[in-house]
């Protein structure tokens, strides 16, 4: 338990939109789905916690990036499950590439040769 | 309520989807092999808090300030139930002070603001003269007809202009018929009728219950179209719902006029004056139905109001540009007549006064003094407030220490106060429609008297604009007087309130100043209000027993319409007097320009005089044409002197004669006969010089409030445009019938015009407004009074409370009962005397203020000659609202006498 909270990364703000965008692009899922992908995904490094994930679902929702609807699971029950939506797709291509720029530039920053060898 | 049941299903889906939540991790980790309470318990450790998660996901929805206020509203309202005695005493005192307010404002939205009765009332308009004479009133809505056709003609901003008449009497002969109840009563009634452009009823989108409105057509000859549309109440009244009426005839000032239709229920009239006539009828036949002048060729004759309604697409400031410039044409073409600087236009209520200044000013005061009973009701409210903010103290510690914001606070007991203003809103609304049905009788009473009987009071139903008021009243109240005791009582330091209960020893905490300087200020307006109604009380009684000084019960005005030839009138005056005087009912026979309390005229007066008025200026005098059987007619006696002779009256010779107390004034202790005084007749510092011949008796002719200051009588004789006055020999109802008789023998077409009115029906004019100013300020006063008292009376309860523990010290250390109820006592009236105090100062600079007015001549005396610094009402009053005070005082502090030492010391 505690090994697993030593090892957990502060995500960087704003950067939790992008993993639950990236991770309904394979699919409609849950919250607790995307909570768990999140997980496997990273190798159980980003734990995504419920007071962060849920705001940021309802927040999704409201930009309209993501849509829920409700489904029954397989026991039976009513499930809210949230699917990507076509201007979410956009968002997330907007994101990708935001992320990207941000993870080159600091990149370029750690490794200055690098930078200048490529330029 | 779609909000609130979508915001219920947003709630439920959160729960249902953080429940899911929680089993699927549950599912999954018994599924790895924990047991099922440890899985569940691992999966919700896991989650965190499910209320904060709950708490934060609303906040994405951006619902977060109205679910704040909700919920405040919930917890205020659960306060609110939990102190019932609090909230009943609030709301109570709120009702009582926002339903003075309402009441109030209930009249002048009636009077002032309500539109009228006529299709789309927001697009119609009245036309408002302005003579560059600055005269004013009821003529500044006069038009003439070739003005009112030239306007009609050359206009683009109307959809439609009407003209319509005030309200004119005549004669009507009934048909048989269908006044069916007796065959032998056709005796001639007097009917009030209004002449209108045929266009009267289409413009103003009025229909007929029965047959049709008059066919439209402005230049139809004249005298060729006798038909006429009855009144709805008319109808009812006088034909009992004839439904058969339409094509009936009815005979008119000796015209047969055909009955074309009904106007539809409600409608009644265009205002100003608000008076439902019997009947309307064409313009054209105002030869038939006002035989005396000529209104449809003559420009300087105006008798009509003229109403438009605006084109779809002007706008007001555009139909008034263009309405100055065809006024300005018109009176070019007119050289006669360039009196007029500018014309405005008014969105048109039932009366024409309301626009004016002084009716406005009348009605800010007015509502100034009711606002200040709210005020006294409103500070009740804010010292309530503080007094359970004091006790309330831990709770708010508590919720600081557990995270809430200042900001949070004072939100949520300003909820709680802007909720009990609600409350006391309602309840004042309710006081309200009671107290309006009482304040309509008055009203009613109070416009016949001032106005004339035939005025019609508007009912004071409440309308969309006196619910705003009293919300706006209420939220206003409830925030400015709920914001104040917020911000104290949320600023606490926690740690204090949260170790102990608070400072009950030793000094009194800085809110009871506070309080104390709101109880102080409640006394003040108390003090005023009741000073204010003592001596109009004072003054009513003085009033009942006023004695004008001249015969008012035997001597009556005759009014007459003799045309609007002024040549012709005067011969036909002539006439008329020579007729009354040859009958044995008649005494005396005068002419006056003035009637008694009626107009307005004051001139400058200037008094040559080598010493007594060495000052020079010129002063306000009081000035009335009359002819020499004016002071015999009247019973007024000549007491040094002489009257004016016939000849003088008849050459109006520069003689005059002036009031007893004039005399003294301008030349003290010398014989004024013989003395000459100038006077500026035509406010063009033109001075005319006349010779004092005779000094008349003190009366009061321009106010029955007091003996007229100034009063100068010139002679006037027939020529001249004034008043018929006549005293009756005999009995009234005999002098009155002999003279109708007479006078109609002389010329029937007096007769519809023809009207008497006793002295007497004057002098009630003068008598109502006492009356009402007295009886309003009195309620006023009696509650401001009965909210004091509450409040001093809630305030020494607290206080009590709040000192019981030194209390019990003190009796403890030997203090006897007797101290303690000395020592509440004298905290409790100490604002209650600085607040009398400051009550009496206002009251006697308002009492210097009337006092300062009365220099001008015609301002009438409002207390009668009670003196404004009148001492019996002083200490008597003084003493009452200290009386009432100390009861209220003295029954919280008997309670402090009982406190149990012991019992009171054991709480520390």
């Amino acid at each position: 338990m505690n090994e697993r909270y030593r090892n957990r990364i502060e995500l960087l703000q704003g950067t939790l939109d992008l993993l639950i965008l990236q991770t309904l692009l394979w699919g409609a899922q849950h919250g607790y789905g995307v909570s768990q992908a999140i997980r496997a995904n990273s190798g159980d490094l980003l734990q995504v916690d419920a007071g962060s994930l849920y705001p940021a679902l309802h927040r999704l929702e409201k930009q309209k990036w993501i849509c829920a609807d409700w489904k029954i699971s397989e026991n039976k029950q009513e499930v809210k499950v949230y699917r990507l939506t076509a201007a979410g797709r956009k968002q997330l291509m907007r994101e990708r590439s935001r992320w990207e720029q941000i993870s080159d530039a600091i990149g370029g920053v750690l490794n200055p040769g690098k930078k200048e060898s490529a330029s | 309520m779609k909000l609130w049941w979508l915001w219920r299903k947003r709630e439920r889906e959160l729960e249902r989807e953080i429940q899911h939540h929680l089993q699927m991790a549950a599912t999954e980790r018994s599924e790895r092999g924990a047991s099922r309470g440890e899985a569940q318990a691992a999966a919700k450790r896991e989650f965190g808090n499910v209320d904060l998660v709950k708490e934060v996901t609303r906040d994405a929805w951006g619902w977060r300030w109205l679910r704040e206020r909700v919920e405040d509203v919930r917890f205020g309202s659960r306060m609110l139930r939990k102190n019932p005695g609090f909230t009943a005493v609030a709301v109570l005192t709120l009702a009582l002070g926002v339903g003075v307010n309402t009441t109030v404002f209930t009249a002048f939205d009636s009077l002032a603001l309500k539109p009228l009765p006529v299709k789309d009332p927001a697009s119609v308009v009245r036309l408002e003269r302005w003579f560059s004479s600055g005269a004013s009133g009821d003529i500044q809505y006069a038009f003439s007809y070739p003005e009112y056709l030239y306007y009609l003609d050359k206009n683009h901003g109307f959809s439609g202009l009407i003209a319509v008449s005030w309200p004119t009497q005549v004669l009507a002969t009934p048909p048989a018929e269908p006044f069916a109840d007796s065959g032998a009563a056709r005796e001639l009634l007097t009917l009030e009728g209004q002449l209108v452009s045929t266009n009267y009823f289409s413009v103003s989108g009025i229909n007929t219950v029965i047959g049709r409105p008059f066919v439209e057509g402005a230049h139809q000859v004249p005298g060729a179209n006798p038909v006429i549309v009855l009144s709805y109440p008319f109808w009812e009244r006088q034909l009992n719902s004839d439904r058969e009426v339409a094509g009936k005839i009815l005979e008119i000032n000796g015209t047969t006029f055909t009955i074309i239709g009904v106007a539809q229920h409600g409608f009644i009239g265009t205002g100003n004056p608000p008076q439902v006539p019997d009947f309307w009828a064409p313009l054209e036949m105002q030869s038939q139905l006002v035989p005396q002048s000529d209104w449809l060729r003559e420009p300087s004759n105006r008798p009509l109001q003229i109403l438009g309604r605006l084109a779809s697409g002007t706008s007001l400031d555009q139909a008034q540009a263009e309405a100055g410039v065809l006024a300005q044409q018109f009176a070019e073409a007119h050289n006669e007549l360039r009196d007029t600087i500018r014309l405005t236009l008014h969105r048109a209520t039932y009366f024409g006064m309301t626009d004016e200044l002084w009716f406005r000013a009348f009605a800010a005061g007015l509502m100034a003094v009711v606002g200040l009973v709210l005020l006294v009701a409103s500070v009740n409210l804010a010292n309530m407030l503080l007094a359970r903010a004091a006790g309330r103290q831990k709770e708010m510690g508590t919720r600081l220490a557990l995270g809430a914001s200042r900001g949070r606070l004072v939100r949520q007991l300003l909820t709680e106060s802007v909720l009990l203003a609600m409350l006391g809103g309602l309840a004042g609304l309710f006081f309200s429609l009671w107290a309006t049905r009482l304040e309509w009788l008055g009203l009613t009473r109070l416009i016949h008297v001032l106005l004339g009987d035939g005025i019609l009071v508007v009912p004071l139903a409440p309308d969309i604009r006196v619910f705003l008021y009293t919300f706006a009243l209420s939220l206003i109240t409830g925030i400015l007087f709920g914001l104040w005791p917020a911000l104290q009582s949320s600023r606490i330091p926690i740690t204090d309130t949260l170790k102990s209960e608070g400072s009950t020893c030793g000094q009194p905490s800085s809110r009871s100043g506070l309080r104390s300087l709101l109880v102080g200020g409640q006394v003040a307006v108390s003090m005023v209000l009741l000073i204010s109604a003592g001596l109009l009380l004072r003054a009513l009684v003085r009033s009942e027993t006023s004695n004008p000084g001249f015969e008012t019960k035997t001597v009556f005005h005759l009014s007459l319409d003799l045309g609007s030839d002024p040549a012709k009138a005067a011969v036909a005056k002539q006439q008329v007097i020579a007729r009354l005087q040859t009958l044995p009912e008649v005494a005396d026979v005068a002419l006056a320009d003035r009637l008694p309390y009626a107009g307005t005229s004051s001139r400058p007066l200037l008094v040559e005089a080598s010493h007594a008025s060495a000052k020079g200026a010129p002063e306000q005098t009081l000035i009335n044409y009359v002819s020499p059987s004016f002071f015999p007619a009247l019973g007024i006696p000549v007491v040094r002197g002489r009257n004016f002779t016939p000849e003088e009256a008849l050459k109006g010779l520069p003689v005059a004669m002036v009031s007893e107390s004039t005399a003294r004034h301008a030349w003290p202790g010398e014989d004024p006969i013989g003395k000459s005084l100038k006077l500026d007749l035509k406010f063009d510092h033109h001075w005319k010089g006349f010779e004092v011949v005779g000094v008349a008796k003190d009366v009061r002719f321009f106010n029955l409030s007091r003996v007229d200051p100034v009063y100068v009588y010139l002679p006037a004789n027939a020529g001249q445009p004034n008043r018929l006055l006549f005293r009756a020999a005999r009995s009234p109802q005999d002098t009155l019938a002999a003279v109708r008789t007479s006078l109609g023998t002389f010329d029937r077409a007096l007769l519809p015009k023809l009207g008497f009115e006793s002295l007497d029906s004057f002098m009630r004019t003068q008598e109502v407004l006492p009356q009402a100013a007295a009886v309003f300020i009195a309620i006023l006063a009696v509650l401001a009074v009965a909210l004091a008292a509450i409040g001093v009376y809630g305030v020494m309860a607290y206080v009590v409370t709040e000192r019981t523990r030194e209390v019990g010290i003190r009796l403890a250390l030997g203090a006897s009962s007797k101290d303690v109820l000395r020592l509440i006592v004298r905290q409790g009236m100490l604002p209650v005397t600085t607040g009398a105090a400051c009550g009496l100062v206002v009251s006697s600079a308002i009492s210097g203020v009337l006092r300062a007015v009365l220099t001008f001549p015609a301002n009438p005396d409002l207390l009668f000659g009670v003196s404004a610094f009148d001492p019996a009402v002083y200490v008597a009053l003084t003493g009452f609202l200290a009386t009432v005070a100390l009861v209220a005082c003295a029954l919280p502090a008997r309670r402090a006498m009982r406190v149990d030492p012991v019992v009171a010391l054991r709480c520390e």
